[in-house]
């Protein structure tokens, strides 16, 4: 028996098969065709360049409107390779003469020139040469008669093993037989981290020896005890059947009956859910919660890997308001991040740039005019089928949501002179989540129906991403609750609602903290909400607030957290428990 | 057909931005256009051929046209190569 060490990213258990996936190696289907396909074959060929081109040429204007003409002019060189004259000849031939599909022929012709290029690296070594395995990726994608092309389809249960994971890699993974994800690269708050917990497949990173496990036939992931196990004995296999079994009853679980929305003492106490796809939506009982607090739009450019356009936008949105009853949904607009954003370009050589470190948020939408403008249409035109709200991220000053409320006038007037029927009653919220921000508050508060305090960045921009002890997190920080309280204090002075949307409203112990400072709402994900529920329902928000002037005046971490872990043991925990 | 020899003398070669704008420029003409260099010959409206060429910084490479408008093509790429392709 082998044990090897990693780091938990999404908790679970699995046994299995190890699926060791490569990046960059395609299954090419080895097949030849009938003379009387060759013109149909160089057709497919045609059109799977020509989309790929319309994905790189969307990209090129975001590029250049963000960068400079030599940032674009890489992208240039892709698109110039989409239709190189060569290419297209040899393709041609090899298609005619051999009989290979085009897929074959397309990727034997590229492998050629790409290994060709990597021999005149030493001269270029000073430029960023062509990303010809980009070019080449998206004419396969589009040549695949399947949708994805990231990772391959597990023909059975497995665990997949890789260097790193992207998140569309995770979207179409968990759709085929992934029971489990080891990497060497990858971590919590990414957005690979956030899908895997979103999805509940267990997750171990920072993995070191994943040659040692690639050749095994069956591991056990534990990702709840950071270990990978490998050759186990009979008793050892024994118990981990049961708790994979028992991981899998869990998973499949989804709550019956609505969660409580009143704390102990009976004050209402609201709880939505996190999500960023349909899927996710389909698979739950709607009136379990009281909504969706945040719905993360541009995670439908990661899995389409581009921009979606106003049609298909209004679709999904247009579902996932009928999936929720008639209970309230709150869009967030594209929210772009630098990493979201490069997973979605997916080019590897603008992973390390640091142009992008300032993209993103409600400033990048308001830069890229017809993109917010397809997305309002979107939203608008999915209004007449439930209740909706807008939301704004990293918001940072005034001028941004007066400018954004002028292009939501602007689109409300074309729709009504287009005769297209929308919800008038539509509210605009701000994410409270930057530093800026902080400054802003009341005058904000003036111009938006709602504030929703997003914790992860917002305790990034406060505290800074150091952690001072792998148990105690950020989210315990005397700044982050500081920070909330004056937040509230300006929501309750304009009468506004505020929520809270991060992982500080999913942890059982700042969860009371929360509630102490005057927060009645939250949004989690669904796999949170039952906890959340039991916190909520245990708790006297009469009783909690009387530890709010003790948390705001404390000035430390530590104290902190015992305060509340105190008050979680005293109410909460199991055998306080049977009080409700 | 015609050829004329031009020295690249941009900083880096014939790299992939200079290469960009060389076959965007190539590409204008009716004629056939080649770039030969070390003895290889490739068409010079195809980036990626030209790419594996590596030519060198202060290599001298052959211009070759064949077509209707052989002669404004090489002398509008002769003279966007010593004009370092428009980038420095």
């Amino acid at each position: 028996m082998k044990i090897i060490k990693g780091i938990k990213i999404s908790p679970g258990i699995a046994i299995g098969p190890i699926y060791y996936f490569e990046r960059y190696k395609f299954p090419i289907p080895k097949t030849y065709i009938k003379s009387e396909e060759r013109d149909n074959e160089l057709m497919r060929l045609k059109r799977a360049t020509s989309k790929a081109a319309g994905e790189l040429s969307q990209l090129r204007e975001l590029v250049l409107d963000h960068l400079d003409e030599g940032h674009a002019r890489m992208i240039d060189a892709q698109l110039m390779a989409l239709t190189d004259e060569e290419v297209m000849k040899e393709v041609k031939k090899v298609v005619q003469e051999e009989r290979k599909n085009v897929m074959w022929a397309y990727f034997d012709v590229m492998t050629q020139y790409e290994k060709a290029l990597d021999k005149t690296l030493y001269i270029y070594h000073k430029e960023r040469y062509i990303d010809i395995r980009d070019v080449k990726k998206r004419v396969i994608h589009h040549l695949s008669a399947e949708k994805q092309y990231t990772a391959p389809d597990l023909t059975e249960p497995s665990i997949f093993v890789s260097k790193r994971i992207s998140p569309s890699d995770i979207i179409h993974i968990h759709h085929v037989n992934a029971i489990g994800i080891i990497t060497e690269i990858g971590g919590f708050d990414s957005h690979s981290g956030i899908l895997a917990r979103a999805f509940r497949i267990p997750y171990l990173s920072n993995v070191l020896e994943i040659d040692k496990i690639i050749g095994t036939e069956e591991v056990i992931l534990d990702a709840d005890e950071e270990k990978i196990i490998f050759n186990a004995n009979k008793n050892v296999m024994k118990e981990y059947e049961k708790r994979a079994r028992q991981f899998l009853i869990s998973k499949k679980k989804s709550l019956r009956g609505q969660v409580v929305h009143e704390s102990r003492d009976g004050l209402p106490f609201h709880i939505f859910m996190n999500a960023g796809f349909l899927s996710e939506v389909e698979a739950i009982e709607p009136s379990s919660i009281q909504g969706i607090g945040l719905f993360r739009t541009e995670y439908q450019c990661i899995e389409s890997n581009s921009i979606p356009d106003e049609d298909d936008q209004f679709e999904t949105y247009s579902k996932v308001i009928k999936n929720m009853n008639g209970l309230q949904v709150t869009f967030r607009t594209f929210d772009f991040g630098r990493d979201k954003f490069i997973d979605m370009l997916d080019l590897e050589m603008f992973h390390q740039d640091q142009f992008f470190d300032d993209w993103g948020g409600i400033s990048f939408c308001l830069e890229n005019p017809s993109l917010l403008t397809s997305q309002l249409r979107a939203f608008l035109r999915s209004s007449v089928h439930g209740p909706i709200q807008i939301m704004l991220p990293m918001v940072s000053s005034v001028d941004e949501v007066l400018k954004f409320k002028e292009i939501l006038r602007n689109v409300q007037i074309e729709l009504r002179e287009e005769g297209i029927a929308f919800s008038e009653k539509i509210y605009l919220g701000a994410m409270i989540e930057t530093k800026d921000v902080m400054q802003i508050l009341d005058d904000l508060a003036h111009e938006v129906d709602f504030f929703s305090i997003g914790t992860n960045d917002l305790s990034l921009y406060l505290i800074g991403s150091e952690r001072k002890s792998s148990l105690i997190k950020n989210h315990y920080h005397p700044v982050m609750f500081q920070a909330i309280s004056k937040i509230v204090e300006s929501a309750k002075r304009y009468q506004i609602p505020v929520n809270v949307c991060g992982e500080m409203g999913a942890d059982p112990y700042a969860l009371i903290g929360l509630a102490a400072i005057g927060i009645r709402a939250v949004s989690v994900s669904y796999s949170a909400v039952q906890q959340v529920a039991e916190v909520v329902g245990n708790i006297s928000i009469r009783e909690v607030e009387l530890i709010a002037d003790e948390l705001l005046s404390a000035d430390d971490t530590l104290e902190i957290y015992t305060m509340l872990k105190k008050f979680y043991d005293d109410n909460v925990k199991p055998g306080n428990a049977e009080v409700a | 057909m015609i050829q004329q020899s031009v020295r690249i003398v941009n900083k880096y070669g014939l790299h992939t931005r200079p290469a960009t704008v060389f076959v965007t420029q190539a590409s204008k003409f009716k004629s056939d256009v080649f770039v030969i260099y070390n003895g290889v010959r490739v068409n010079a409206k195809s980036i990626l051929g030209l790419l594996i060429l590596a030519v060198e910084p202060g290599a001298e490479i052959t211009i070759e046209a064949d077509g209707d408008d052989e002669k404004e093509a090489i002398e509008k790429l002769v003279a966007l190569t010593k004009n370092k392709f428009n980038l420095e």
